[in-house]
């Protein structure tokens, strides 16, 4: 009875803001849909395809991970160690193809790459679900952790001399479009079969919502965390490989601060940090809107010092998310 | 009797002790040179920022908290002091008001956490990423340095035989510690840390507690900024990079529960000295800084799984 009452009385404007926020992948679409038409009003050329490729290239990556780190947040934990994480598989891969170092066949080399992501993620999960350590912790130690696996392995050089095997995956297209972005799309696809379609998936979001109830439920809670973990570790491994060899160096520094890139799309995604929500179309949104952001700045002619920003625009989307949040949970009680 | 020497024995503290005792002693046999005064206070000047942040932290941590960004809140406060000196502001002037910023940072933090109802970790985390993002943005990434001697004598120069940082610190931990014990304050901390909810339902008004702490820490975070200014003679938006983790090990090294409400700041202060001891003893020694990031990732992960296990034999054993 008095929600019929208040929601005859809240203002339209209000009750579609409410809407917005809470159907997070509408409203994320509308604000991309918005900021596409100023900024293509602004500058006619954001709309080339070329410009739109390349922002496509730079989103599948952070897309591919963010399938996987959508599920850590659900099942309530966080992992913060997946840009160190490619840091040290772009390492590891480079020192395994180069020509002058490992030397191995690339085929090879993808696999040992994709099972040393595995292996990363369930020490990741092992350590949160068996060894009782809060993820923040595990994964903290992790981001400088692997930091420093990663300048021991590349030995304070760099490597250039990636074979052509590898380099497709990179620069390769099929059909007209790179091979990464069909990656992401075959991970979008995993990722909604297992979340819509699995077992697995559904509990995972039962263990967020509620991890009481379902240990009383008696659901595997520990093995489905180190699966999750196991599970972004692997995509995580897929994402060095379809992105790192577009680069013509490979060095230490790769994946500085993409953990908190991939965090901050998941969140603005409309994933619950506290666990148990979240869905793929708003994560989705969410890498789009935040890997559009720095060529929009450009675009807009805000100057070259606009980009210095990036960090900091990055941070206020992840508070604004959280308001957001609290805002709605606020009016849903009121 | 039995019973209490016994406990003594089984605090983190003694451990710690007796842990330092012996990796010293390894140290001086491996490289005599390390051990020497003059030395061990030359390469103090490396500790005493992260030790400042440490104690906010401690008090944090022992309230099931954790503050990610004071790392960031360092940086902001380093280009406040920088920018506003550049300007043309004095020194005094500026170094206040990166005082207030570092304050108002942390009374953010606070805010934020009290209001939304949100983990510290993610609110903190948000944060961290704001406030190094406006550092970056507002200095484009570019250093301010040619401060004048006055100002570095706070970061290089002597007082009583030690550098001014350390008797900033030793101050600060003197506060602390003589507001912790036995006062109200330091009561209201372990009971929010053991249990926050029955700590409400007891009157105590928590959040006041917890946004006093941010704040703390955002000051603390921000005095470490000047200090370390005015040690490299550079203000840059980078200053603090990676010293939530420093602090952060530190202070669970020092059996800080990272769950609350068991540590205590002595422990930290002990973890403090362990990490700082080891870190630069590679560099030192081995001369390799990124043995240093493995070892401090690993160390950290293993105290805490070693807390957890020791936490589970004192339970069975009582």
């Amino acid at each position: 009875m008095t929600d019929a009452t208040s929601t005859h009385t809240t203002p339209p404007l209000k009750r579609a803001l409410i809407y917005l926020l809470s159907h997070r992948a509408a409203g994320l679409f509308l604000f991309i849909v918005l900021l596409l038409g100023i900024v293509s009003v602004m500058n006619p050329a954001f709309l080339e395809t070329q410009n739109i490729k390349d922002i496509a290239v730079q989103a599948a990556p952070v897309c591919i991970i963010s399938c996987g780190l959508m599920l850590v947040l659900v099942s309530g934990e966080i992992d913060i160690s997946v840009g160190s994480m490619m840091g040290l598989l772009a390492a590891c891969m480079g020192a395994m193809v180069s020509e002058s170092r490992g030397h191995l066949p690339p085929g090879m080399a993808i696999v040992l790459t994709l099972g040393i992501g595995v292996v990363i993620g369930l020490l990741n999960g092992w350590l949160v679900a068996y060894a009782g350590v809060p993820s923040i912790i595990v994964t903290l130690g992790m981001l400088t952790a692997l930091r420093g696996v990663t300048e021991i392995v590349m030995g304070g050089s760099w490597i250039t001399d990636l074979p052509d095997g590898i380099r497709f995956l990179g620069t390769g297209a099929f059909m007209g479009i790179p091979i990464s972005l069909w990656t992401a799309l075959t991970v979008i696809l995993v990722s909604l079969w297992l979340v819509h379609r699995t077992a697995i998936g559904r509990r995972i979001y039962a263990i967020g919502s509620n991890p009481h109830a379902a240990y009383l439920a008696g659901l595997p809670i520990k093995p489905l965390k180190l699966f999750v973990f196991a599970w972004t570790g692997f995509l995580t491994g897929v994402a060095t490989l379809v992105s790192v060899p577009q680069l013509s160096v490979v060095d230490s520094g790769i994946g500085v601060g993409l953990e908190l890139l991939v965090v901050t799309c998941v969140v603005v995604g409309g994933t619950a940090v506290s666990g148990g929500l979240g869905n793929l179309s708003g994560v989705l949104c969410g890498v789009i809107l935040m890997t559009m952001i720095s060529t929009v700045l450009i675009f807009m002619k805000l100057g070259e010092n606009a980009t210095y920003w990036s960090r900091a625009i990055q941070g206020l989307f992840i508070l604004g998310a959280i308001i957001a949040d609290h805002w709605i949970s606020r009016q849903r009680k009121s | 009797m039995k019973q209490r020497i016994l406990n003594m024995i089984w605090q983190p503290e003694t451990f710690l002790i007796v842990l330092i005792g012996i990796l010293l002693t390894a140290m001086g046999r491996l490289d005599a040179s390390f051990l020497q005064w003059e030395v061990q206070r030359a390469l103090s000047s490396h500790v005493w920022e992260l030790a400042i942040i440490a104690i906010p932290m401690t008090l944090i941590i022992l309230t099931a908290g954790i503050d990610l960004s004071v790392g960031s809140v360092m940086g902001l406060s380093a280009i406040t002091t920088g920018m506003l000196f550049q300007k043309g502001l004095p020194l005094p002037l500026a170094c206040s008001a990166s005082l207030l910023v570092g304050i108002f940072c942390g009374f953010l933090n606070g805010w934020f956490i009290t209001r939304m109802k949100v983990h510290p970790l993610i609110i903190t985390l948000a944060t961290m990423a704001a406030y190094r993002g406006m550092a970056e943005g507002i200095s484009h990434a570019k250093p301010v340095s040619g401060f004048p001697d006055s100002f570095t004598w706070l970061g290089q120069g002597d007082w009583f035989g030690l550098p001014v940082a350390a008797w900033v610190f030793a101050v600060m931990v003197g506060i602390v510690l003589w507001m912790m014990h036995g006062r109200a304050f330091g009561v209201g901390i372990y009971a929010i840390g053991h249990n926050e909810t029955a700590t409400r339902f007891s009157g105590l008004r928590v959040d006041r507690y917890l946004v006093t702490l941010y704040t703390f820490s955002g000051f603390a975070s921000a005095l470490a900024a000047v200090l370390f200014v005015a040690r490299r003679n550079t203000a840059k938006a980078d200053a603090g990079m990676g010293m939530e983790l420093g602090v952060i090990t530190a202070v669970v090294i020092g059996g800080v529960s990272i769950f609350g409400g068991r540590g205590t700041l002595i422990g930290a202060c002990l973890g403090v000295l362990l990490i700082h001891e080891t870190r630069e003893f590679v560099s030192w020694h081995w001369n390799r800084d990124e043995l240093n990031l493995l070892a401090l990732g690993i160390l950290l992960i293993l105290s805490v799984v070693f807390q957890k296990l020791l936490r589970h034999k004192q339970g069975s054993a009582i």
